[in-house]
């Protein structure tokens, strides 16, 4: 009896398992789930959207913030200001503000180094909106910080040292913005209202930088000068109130995309638009008539990256530099009946002379300064002051503990502005041929990646790193 | 009556009463009156933490997702909707930034979507609110539905709130709707 008790306790609880074994692969717990799949939103067949399918100025936000009614007027309208030299004039001279300089408003951009202009009281910057996978134009009130309109569109990319890059331009009553992908957006500077647009990469065939466009914007007489440096077209000038094409200039020299700028320089009398590519560098004439004909260039300099723009130092010489081991160079353009030459005088390595890894140098009263770039042998990234006669020896160099990596700097009346890339400001008065150091202030606690140029307008001034952009008061 | 009916009597009296008492004091409260007070969040002071998904009393949190729809921007790329860096702007489940599948959003005319919370699938989480509020018109909001909240005395929420947006608010003031400011 005991044994068949055992038994059918042994068999009941076998059953019992067997069964839950059984309901346990046959239930579904997924059972009434509903995937999840495109097309539940009732898109209209054939309005599919694709990660490139970009469409330049789509989306646009006015914000509730009002703008200060300020009268401010100072400009600060693109990449290294209004005379393309990187100083900024007071009307009159302003001195230093007493005691600390004060902050006055900061905001979280997305990741990058993509630096504001200022236009009467106004700041505007190209960013980049992680989140939503966008290029951004966003305008701040200068006083306060707040956000007046935005305007975006959709660009996915990978992250690589941050997404932004550009700093916008400001002409009469528009900005014109280049996305990191070479997407060109005009806009209405006070409305934000979309003027027009151009795809360089698609239009021109144009190959991307591994670190994407660095190109700034430059407009000459109402003309937006890009250099797409495409498959067939190397630059090109357009009406920047309609977008329509004024000239081109052939991409008979095959260079490619860099991320440096078109600099205006005037040689030997003749006003001429200097680029330096990949592959290269070269003069495109910015004459009336003359618009878009390449005059010369020279490929005996080619780093494979180039970040700082070209800087006239003598009316008929440029200098040349790139970081990652290329150093500086010395490039001689000398008009010769109907023809021009263009010959690299000099060559050297960053630890062999003046150079910068990312920063255009400043040409300022005769003297050039520069902040040495990580491969600067034992000055390296120290600001330093040369001679235009000697690239080799600088004439004064910061203290050994004043070290500002890939920061930039600027140039107020007589006072220079380097930001350390890591946060902190020092303001140094400039006496002939030497630097004297008046203050420094940490502003960023944790700065990281410092690399924007500095904005400066109306005492104030605009300065970022990787994650935020700061305004302060620097300037009675 | 014998002693063993009176004492049947009376229980079934007591059981009764005890019943329509409670009937009756879940109906006033679930009506609620001038004077009575709710737990309310208010929308312009939460930082969509997260801690509304995970903190409520309920198995599923009574605070939902809710949408101002007067707000709306009706956009396609919708910061609320789609995850960060999505490749393709479409409703494939890799794509939407709802863990539950609660945001659904139908095409009225190019470029605009609506968009409608389905408070059933809706945890609380606060991650559509997130990206509305950050990239946004602001439109998506979280606030306490009032038929699941218990109301409890101390509402478990609103201690762990790091921006102090939970509050008692009287019953004249409910909903604290985006819309509505």
């Amino acid at each position: 009896m005991r044994k068949h008790k055992l038994t059918i306790i042994t068999l009941a609880v076998s059953l019992v398992y067997l069964a839950m074994l059984v309901a346990w692969h046959c239930y579904d717990p997924s059972k009434g789930f509903t995937e999840a799949l495109p097309g539940a939103d009732n898109r209209p067949a054939g309005n599919e959207r694709k990660a490139d399918d970009v469409l330049i100025g789509e989306f646009f936000m006015k914000d509730s913030a009002a703008a200060t009614v300020s009268g401010l007027t100072g400009e600060w309208p693109c990449f290294r200001g209004a005379n393309h030299d990187n100083i900024a004039k007071n009307e009159t001279k302003r001195t230093l503000v007493e005691g600390e300089f004060q902050d006055l408003w900061s905001v979280e951009t997305g990741e990058g180094h993509a630096s504001p202009v200022i236009s009467a009281g106004k700041v505007y910057v190209l960013d980049y909106d992680e989140h939503l996978s966008s290029d951004a134009l966003r305008c701040f009130d200068l006083q306060t910080g707040k956000q007046l309109w935005k305007r975006w569109y959709r660009v996915p990319m990978k992250r690589n040292h941050g997404f932004s890059r550009t700093i916008p331009v400001i002409w009469q009553n528009l900005v014109v913005t280049i996305g990191p992908e070479g997407h060109v957006m005009c806009c209405d500077k006070e409305s934000g209202e979309m003027k027009w647009s151009m795809d360089m990469k698609k239009r021109f065939e144009t190959e991307i930088p591994f670190w994407y466009t660095g190109q700034c914007p430059l407009v000459d007489d109402g003309v937006l000068v890009l250099a797409p440096a495409g498959k067939d077209t190397l630059m090109l000038g357009v009406d920047v109130q309609t977008g329509e094409t004024r000239w081109g200039t052939p991409n008979s020299v095959g260079f490619k995309m860099s991320h440096s700028s078109v600099m205006r320089i005037t040689l030997s009398g003749t006003r001429t638009y200097v680029y330096i590519g990949v592959g290269g560098v070269c003069g495109v004439s910015a004459e009336e008539g003359k618009e878009g004909e390449m005059l010369w260039s020279a490929n005996k300099w080619q780093p494979s990256v180039v970040a700082p723009s070209p800087l006239q130092i003598a009316p008929n010489q440029i200098f040349l530099v790139a970081g990652y081991g290329a150093g500086g160079g010395l490039l001689q353009v000398d008009k010769q009946g109907n023809g021009w030459t263009a010959v690299i005088k000099d060559s050297y390595k960053a630890s062999e002379g003046m150079s910068s890894e990312q920063q255009t140098p400043l040409n300022y009263n005769g003297t050039l300064i520069t902040i040495l770039p990580k491969d600067g042998g034992g000055m390296r990234e120290r600001l330093a002051m040369y001679s235009p006669d000697n690239l080799h020896k600088p004439v004064w160099t910061s203290a050994a503990d004043e070290r500002f990596g890939l920061g930039p700097y600027m140039i107020v009346d007589d006072k220079l502005i380097a930001f350390k890339e890591d946060g902190e400001l020092y303001v140094y008065g400039i006496e002939g041929r030497s630097m004297r150091l008046l203050r420094k202030q940490r502003i960023m606690d944790e700065g990281i990646d410092a690399w924007g140029p500095m904005a400066y307008a109306d005492g104030m001034l605009v300065l970022r790193d990787s994650k935020s952009i700061k305004c302060i008061k620097i300037f009675q | 009556m014998d002693r063993r009916d009176f004492l049947r009597t009376c229980g079934s009296l007591l059981a009764g009463g005890a019943i329509l008492a409670t009937g009756g004091l879940l109906t006033t409260k679930s009506k609620g009156k001038s004077g009575d007070v709710f737990w309310q969040i208010d929308p312009f002071a939460c930082t969509q933490c997260g801690r509304c998904e995970t903190d409520c009393v309920l198995p599923v949190s009574a605070v939902k997702c809710f949408h101002a729809n007067k707000v709306c921007g009706y956009c396609d790329l919708c910061g609320g909707y789609y995850r960060p860096s999505v490749k393709d702007l479409n409703t494939a489940a890799e794509n939407l930034m709802c863990p539950t599948g609660a945001i659904t959003r139908k095409f009225v005319e190019e470029p605009y979507f609506e968009y409608t919370i389905d408070e059933s699938l809706c945890n609380g989480c606060g991650k559509c609110v997130k990206g509305c509020t950050s990239f946004g018109n602001g439109s998506l909001f979280l606030q306490i539905q009032q038929d699941l909240c218990q109301q409890c005395n101390e509402c478990k929420i609103a201690r762990v709130c790091p921006s102090d947006a939970i509050k008692r608010v009287s019953y004249d003031e409910a909903y604290k709707l985006k819309d509505h400011a």
